[in-house]
């Protein structure tokens, strides 16, 4: 088709009924995101503003006088590649424990008959159920008999008996419907169960194994009360414990809190935005493919 | 001696399951038993050292459940979590919905929309107090601005509007991870069960009431219980944006069980508090399982 | 069969790649790799044959370079112990105290607001260390207020005071004068004729911007109203105690103080005295760290005793060291705190940090405490200043004070009803665990003022 020929079909689609739905929706989607990402906004253009700006008599809504002095404070901080190392790392341990307890617990839970199913769901909602705050000293005293206070793994075991419950609750309706044919196959294929567990039901239900990698993953970058905790020492920090570099006696500097606010949700956007690829067509591809 | 299929299988199953589930066991069991035994006892920092903290039985629950400001603070987190929910749930249903629609902005502008959720709940909370400023605050600007207000709003100062501002944040975290959810859900249901009631005559509400809704049943149910679970025990948030204050108007159980106890030293009390969450839980836990329990049949 | 053995061996490798990966830069050890970037870990791998490693937990930010030189001064001088210091944000150490009260993981040493100190002494976070210090013929330099903060209700001693500070009045000169005042007001009555002239609605500036926030920093700022007047923390429902949260109410009701203070910490007052939104302000000593830099020469300031109704009154703030229990280098640790608290030390301690020294001598030997004239105001204002506490509970006295001023600061209750309540909670405690006499004057030698 040459140039006139695309212009003219691209003209009778939007004329069309399904290409004016189309604008329509784009249009209220759009609207949606800029009320959605206002506070968005704000947090960046905010992060550019200067000291005196942020907290002065008039509100701006961009900065008037441009300034990437809060950007350079958090990043040329001394110690800012360790805090990223330790929140990656303390991600990572905390989104591979729970996967490797949550996935085959609701596995199990799914698609068998156990007789403790409501006991076991019982008690992985129960651990829930209290809140973070009195949890601290009794979980510090059980990582200090077992001495992993001051090491990655006391935040993540911490976070991950957040993720684990989650997990299961999730993943099992989704474990439960798949086709018990789907099994039988397996088996006759020659799969036994751990090689069907992980060659077959975990791809199939990608979509929901997805969702809990993205959250189960946040809930250890975001994590700040654990981390803090348990490990005091300032090489162990993550990046979440610099918010307290500004915000003390001396004063919040919004400017400066807003650009650790970017810092710390854009590895986590531009890691959505490379895996959108597998993110989107998870979440689009359906639960179970017949 | 063979085992029988059914109990290899129920042996497997418990290969898959115990893991965790021991793994929880001890990681929160322990924190379980541990303010349980404290609310039973007095201990605070008058008589900490010395030791000298006693059994006194439901003591803390009678006192505490007669305090006012512990009722007002229940009340609180009852608002908060069914105002939260009832919002979230709604819009993160609305929202799934329409961005599973097939047009060219859909999956851009759902991810986007997505960042609430991702950003860490000390900044999102330091950003709704930002927001919410009484002078030189965004919000009070654009509503003075629009001339929907003649004064700026004391959001955070007064104890009737400072609730309705943690709400709102709230919300803006809880709707992306609502849709994130409830779309996960969504796409599970394949079109031509869409398409089969369409040629049936079906109209697209009632095609949601009969085909989606049942569908997404269980979906839903667990979205449900675990935002409930999640915003009943909420903490950073209000923490953060307004310290529970003015008042305790925006102190929930969460953030008044870590007062008393990290704050007032009255470590008794706050696991008491925290008991009396739990409590309240668990009976929402139990309705749960016997909903679950009710579709597994 | 042969693909799965594969599988799983694969597995097993990686697993134990990623532990071994992470417990190896996991940093179980505690020394290794030098608490906070300071050169002490070159140091601590040279004298890691005889001494002993010593944790020290504060939370000072500005003023931690000059805490860390006194440090490693000190390391340098003797090889018992080899100290390593680190920061640990306020909210989140006085967590770990409470949490180290009952798992037992304490640093060696630590730091600690003043009010705050006798809780934890009644937590058992600290140790008595009266024989050591009791007997330190330098005690007697100490100013007894700084100092009482450090002791029990029998008087033993649990630390050392490092620094005081207090609160004056900061004054906008631009703006009074352009009303009409060439000086900083007096008294009361002055006071709220200054408030009343520079109140600008329609600019957005107030006449006064304190803290009046819901925790131990409202307490702070506020205690000095109702000194002032004659009434005190444990006669709150005195006509006098009424009478000074009458005049706070009646600033805010009026319009001359914003609502938003019950929702500010100092540094939001300060930030928006330095904006210009307020035309005085109720300041502290550690604000001279960066006044001049925040306000930028836009306009002239000056210092002043906080305005009296029938005296002066102001409050000591300042932060206390302490050797925690089950540090296994007591004597050491001790050792360590004389030193950080001989005169000159903290003369050029306090000097560097923008705060008080805590000790008579330590005064002249820094010529900052003499020359500069916003100093002299606060030096002054020690002579007036007031404890807080020592008391166990203070954070449940504070916490009744604070509610019951902000309850009638936005009208909720009337002062007289606030006040009867928050003594209702307030007296039963002072009944059976008294607070000390009013220890008044924390500051500063007769000789320089």
């Amino acid at each position: 088709m040459d140039k006139n020929e695309i212009r003219e079909a691209r003209r009778m689609y939007l004329k069309s009924k399904e290409g004016r739905r189309n604008i329509m929706n784009c249009i209220f989607a759009v609207i949606i995101a800029v009320f959605f990402l206002f506070p968005i906004y704000w947090l960046i253009q905010m992060s550019f503003k200067t000291d005196m700006e942020s907290f002065g008599k008039i509100v701006t809504y961009y900065p008037h006088e441009f300034t990437v002095d809060p950007w350079l404070q958090n990043l040329r901080d001394a110690d800012f590649l360790t805090s990223l190392k330790n929140s990656v790392l303390i991600a990572v341990c905390a989104m591979v424990i729970s996967l490797g307890f949550g996935v085959p617990a609701a596995y199990g839970m799914g698609r068998y008959k156990v007789r403790g199913t409501k006991t076991f769901m019982l008690t992985f909602l129960v651990t829930q159920m209290l809140p973070a705050s009195v949890m601290l000293t009794p979980m510090y005293l059980t990582f200090s008999k077992l001495g992993l206070l001051g090491t990655y793994w006391a935040p993540a075991i911490a976070v991950a008996s957040g993720s684990v419950p989650f997990i299961v609750v999730t993943l099992r309706p989704y474990f439960k419907s798949i086709p018990v044919s789907l099994d039988e196959a397996a088996r006759i294929d020659g799969c036994n169960v751990f090689r069907s567990f992980f060659r077959i039901m975990i791809p199939t239900i990608k979509t929901g194994i997805i969702t809990v990698v993205v959250i189960s993953f946040l809930n250890g970058w975001n994590d700040l009360i654990y981390s803090m905790t348990f490990n005091v020492k300032a090489d162990m920090r993550p990046l979440t414990a610099n918010i307290h570099k500004f915000q003390s006696k001396y004063g919040t500097k919004w400017n400066c809190i807003m650009a650790y606010g970017a810092i710390l949700t854009i590895p986590v956007i531009l890691a959505f935005v490379f895996l959108q690829k597998y993110i989107v067509g998870g979440l689009t591809a359906g639960a179970v493919k017949e | 001696m063979k085992l029988s299929m059914a109990a290899r299988k129920s042996k497997e199953a418990y290969i898959f399951i115990l893991p965790g589930f021991i793994y929880l066991l001890i990681v929160c069991g322990y924190p379980l038993l541990y303010n349980i035994d404290l609310s039973f006892k007095n201990l605070n920092v008058k008589n900490f050292a010395s030791g000298e903290s006693v059994f006194v039985g439901l003591e803390n629950y009678k006192t505490l459940l007669a305090d006012q400001t512990f009722r007002l603070v229940f009340k609180n987190t009852l608002e908060f979590t069914f105002a939260c929910l009832l919002i979230q749930f709604t819009v993160g249903f609305l929202f799934a919905m329409f961005f599973s629609k097939k047009f060219t902005l859909a999956g851009p502008i759902r991810g986007l929309v997505l960042v609430g959720y991702m950003m860490p709940m000390s900044v999102t909370a330091l950003l709704g107090k930002n927001l919410f400023l009484l002078d030189g605050g965004v919000i009070n600007d654009l509503l003075m601005k629009l001339h929907l207000v003649s004064a700026p709003v004391d959001w955070l100062v007064n104890g009737g509007t400072a609730l309705s501002a943690v709400i709102a944040v709230n919300c803006w975290v809880g709707i992306p991870f609502n849709m994130l959810l409830l779309t996960s859900g969504l796409t599970g249901i394949s079109e031509d069960v869409y398409e089969s009631a369409s040629i049936d005559g079906a109209t697209s509400f009632q095609r949601f009431l009969y085909i989606t809704l049942p569908l997404m049943k269980s979906a839903m149910l667990s979205v449900l219980m675990l935002g409930f679970i999640y915003t009943f025990k909420a903490f950073d948030l209000m923490f953060i944006m307004t310290a529970g204050g003015p008042f305790n108007s925006t102190d929930v159980l969460g953030t008044y069980a870590y007062s008393r106890a990290f704050t007032q030293y009255e470590f008794s009390q706050g696991s008491t508090i925290a008991m009396i969450l739990f409590v309240c839980l668990f009976c929402v836990g139990l309705f749960y399982l016997k909903l679950l329990g009710k579709e597994d049949d | 069969m042969k693909k799965r053995i594969q599988k799983l061996t694969a597995l097993l490798l990686f697993g134990s790649l990623t532990v071994s990966l992470l417990t190896g830069c996991g940093g179980g050890n505690s020394g290794s790799s030098g608490g906070d970037g300071s050169s002490s870990s070159e140091e601590s791998s040279e004298s890691s044959g005889g001494a002993g490693e010593v944790t020290l937990w504060h939370y000072f930010e500005h003023e931690a370079p000059d805490l860390e030189a006194i440090v490693e001064k000190y390391n340098e001088e003797q090889d018992k112990i080899h100290i390593t210091a680190t920061y640990v944000s306020r909210e989140e150490l006085m967590n770990q105290y409470t949490i180290g009260a009952v798992s037992g993981e304490l640093p060696d040493i630590g730091m600690v607001d003043s009010p705050d100190m006798a809780s934890y002494v009644s937590l058992g976070v600290f140790e008595d260390i009266t024989d050591d210090v009791g007997s330190w013929e330098d005690l007697d330099q100490f100013y007894p207020g700084p100092l009482l903060s450090c002791q029990d209700a029998d008087g033993k001693y649990y630390g050392l005071p490092n620094n005081s500070n207090c609160l004056t009045l900061a004054c906008n000169m631009d703006i009074l004068k352009k009303a009409g005042f060439n000086e900083p007001p007096t008294t009361w009555d002055e006071f709220r004729k200054v408030c009343e002239k520079t109140t600008n609605a329609s600019d957005g500036v107030y006449g006064f911007a304190m803290c009046a926030i819901g925790t131990e920093e409202g307490t702070f700022q506020l205690l000095p109203w109702i000194c002032s007047a004659g009434g005190n923390i444990d006669t709150l429902d005195s006509p006098e105690s009424i009478k000074g949260i009458q005049f706070l109410t009646d600033l805010v009701q009026d319009g001359l103080m914003s609502k938003e203070v019950i929702n500010w910490q100092q540094s939001e007052a300060y930030n928006s005295f330095c904006a210009g939104k307020a035309a005085m302000l109720e300041s502290g000593t550690w604000q001279l760290a960066d006044i001049d830099e925040k306000i930028n020469g836009t306009f002239e300031y000056q210092y002043a005793l906080l305005p009296k109704d029938e005296e002066y009154s102001s409050t000591i703030g300042g932060e206390n060291f302490g050797v925690c229990t089950g540090t296994e280098y007591r004597d050491e640790c001790v050792d360590f705190l004389k030193y950080l608290m001989n005169a000159q030390n903290n003369a050029d301690f306090t000097a560097a940090a923008a705060k008080l020294p805590v000790r008579k001598d330590a005064v002249s030997l820094n010529e900052l405490f003499t020359t500069d004239e916003r100093y002299a105001v606060f030096n002054e204002g020690m002579n007036y200043a007031r404890a807080r506490g020592p008391h166990a509970q203070w954070p449940t006295l504070s916490e009744a004070f604070y509610t019951a001023v902000q309850q009638s600061l936005l009208g909720e209750k009337s002062a007289e009803d606030a006040m009867k309540d928050a003594a209702a909670t307030i007296d039963p405690i002072v009944a059976e665990d008294p607070l000390p006499e009013a220890s008044i004057g924390g500051g500063v030698a007769d000789d320089v003022n």
